[in-house]
Order: C-alpha cells, then sequence, then structure tokens
C-alpha cells in the first residue's frame, strides 16, 4: 500500500471511530429520554 | 424551544467544525524529509494521546475531589472522562498501528511506550466494568475513586518511559529542554491545532456525556420507583357483601 493509502486508512480510523463514538452518544441520550418520558 | 436545540447541538458544531480546519492543516502540511506522507498521522495520533493524557488525568481531579467533598457532580466528571479517555486510548494505539506497519515493518512490538500503554487502556476498561457491579451511586463512586486515583500513576509512567527506558517509539515532539523537534512552521501548526481541535472534541463530548449520565440516573430512579412496593400492597382488602 502507498504512504496516501496508510494515511486515508488512518484517516477513516481516526474520524470514522470518532463519528460512531458520538453517534452512540447521541441515540443513548434519545433512549433515556424516552424511557424517562422526557420529550424536549 | 430553538435556542434550546441550538444550545443542544453546539457540541456537534464545534466537533465539526474544530476537525475541519485540523483535517485542512495536515493535509497542506509539506511531507517529511525522512517519513513522507506518513508523518500526517502523526498529526491525529499525537492529540489522541494526549486527550488520553488529559482525560485521565481530569478521572484523577474528578475521583480525589469526590473523596474529599463526596458530591456526586465530581464522580460524573470523572465517570464521563474516563469513557472519553478508553476512546482516546484505543484511538492512539490504532493509529500507531497503522503508523508502526509501514513504518517499522510490524504492526505492534513489546516496547515501552506501547506496553504501558496497552496496560493503561485495559486499567480504565477495568474503571468502566468496576462500574458496572453496582447500582448504588455512593458505592460505585467510593470504589471507582479509588482506581480512579490509582490508575492516574500511570500517566507520567506512559509519557516518560521514552526516556525512562531505551525505546524503538521516538521521544516527545513537542515539550522537550531543547524545544520542539519540528522546524517547519506549517507542520507544527498542523500540529498543535490537532491537538486543540481535538481538545475541543474531548469539551464537547464531555458535555454530551454528562448530559447522558444525568438522564441515566433519572432513568434508574424511574425504574426503581416502579418496583418498590406500594405501601399496604400485602392487606388484601375485606370482600364487601360476603356472609
Amino acid at each position: 500500500m502507498s504512504d496516501w493509502g496508510w494515511v486515508t486508512f488512518a484517516y477513516g480510523v481516526a474520524y470514522g471511530s470518532l463519528a460512531l463514538y458520538a453517534l452512540s452518544i447521541v441515540l443513548r441520550i434519545r433512549t433515556a429520554r424516552r424511557e424517562i418520558g422526557d420529550n424536549e | 424551544m430553538q435556542s434550546q436545540v441550538r444550545i443542544r447541538r453546539w457540541p456537534w458544531v464545534a466537533i465539526a467544525l474544530s476537525l475541519a480546519v485540523a483535517f485542512t492543516l495536515s493535509m497542506i502540511s509539506p511531507a517529511d524529509s525522512v517519513q513522507g506522507d506518513l508523518v500526517r498521522i502523526m498529526y491525529v495520533h499525537v492529540p489522541a494521546a494526549w486527550l488520553a493524557y488529559t482525560a485521565f488525568f481530569v478521572t484523577f481531579v474528578g475521583s480525589v475531589a469526590y473523596l474529599v467533598t463526596k458530591n456526586l457532580r465530581w464522580d460524573r466528571i470523572a465517570a464521563a472522562s474516563a469513557e472519553i479517555g478508553v476512546y482516546f486510548t484505543g484511538l492512539a494505539l490504532s493509529l500507531g498501528m497503522i503508523w508502526a506497519k509501514p513504518t517499522w515493518g510490524v504492526w505492534w512490538t513489546w516496547d515501552a511506550r506501547l506496553t504501558f500503554t496497552f496496560i493503561m487502556f485495559f486499567v480504565y476498561l477495568g474503571y468502566l466494568a468496576l462500574r458496572r457491579t453496582t447500582d448504588d451511586p455512593i458505592a460505585r463512586a467510593s470504589r471507582s475513586s479509588v482506581l480512579g486515583i490509582l490508575g492516574a500513576i500511570q500517566i507520567p509512567l506512559v509519557h516518560f518511559s521514552v526516556l525512562w527506558w531505551r525505546t524503538l517509539h521516538q521521544p516527545p515532539s513537542l515539550i522537550r529542554p531543547d524545544g520542539p523537534a519540528i522546524q517547519d512552521s506549517l507542520m507544527l501548526a498542523a500540529l498543535i491545532v490537532g491537538v486543540l481541535a481535538f481538545t475541543i472534541v474531548y469539551v464537547a463530548l464531555m458535555v454530551k456525556r454528562i448530559e447522558l449520565i444525568h438522564l441515566e440516573e433519572k432513568r434508574l430512579a424511574v425504574e426503581q420507583s416502579i418496583r418498590r412496593p406500594v405501601a399496604g400492597e400485602a392487606v388484601t382488602a375485606p370482600e364487601l357483601g360476603a356472609s
């Protein structure tokens, strides 16, 4: 793999995992709000 | 209502903007004379490692503050920061491996810095697991505060391992007695802006993660109030009209 291939892989892992982690927090907040009946 | 939505969304806007600036700088900065374009991986690897230290240091401060004040607010801060720290440690390890394969020829080696970081990752996973062993907020806060304080011993151990032992991992790039090792101003800017962007990401994630802890505590209180037997539930009402 070329240097740019490794760079693309690394940035994909960094930004992709961050997006997934942020999404997991959003979904957990949404679930918790729904379960306590908070519709704000 | 609209302003509430705007306030709730600012962490995500801050994350997107700061990462966009950091990404642009890391792509327009020049290639390194030795590492070539692989140096660009450092602009995400180094910030991830720094934010792992920062997050675990905040966990340490929150743990000490909880044990001193017994205020659960500090325990929430410590817990939120530990989870984000585990994420950043995992990210730093993964990015280091991706950089190591084309540079060192191996994904992993049992070098002092790598080994101590690996141990730190599992100790804080243990911290998160420990928090799930009880629903009692006082017991949970007390137990995890002790681990949050003991775990912080690893932060200097990981950071200075490259100076205290002979390692394959390079010594610090920014904070050194003879100044930063990076001479090119654009490369230095890409690294510093990367650290600042990840710091904004950390603060934004902390805001949302603490909000989640509040909601989970409310949910637990609702569940416990449903499970609690109603007073007099065991008393059977007399059948009216029975002879």
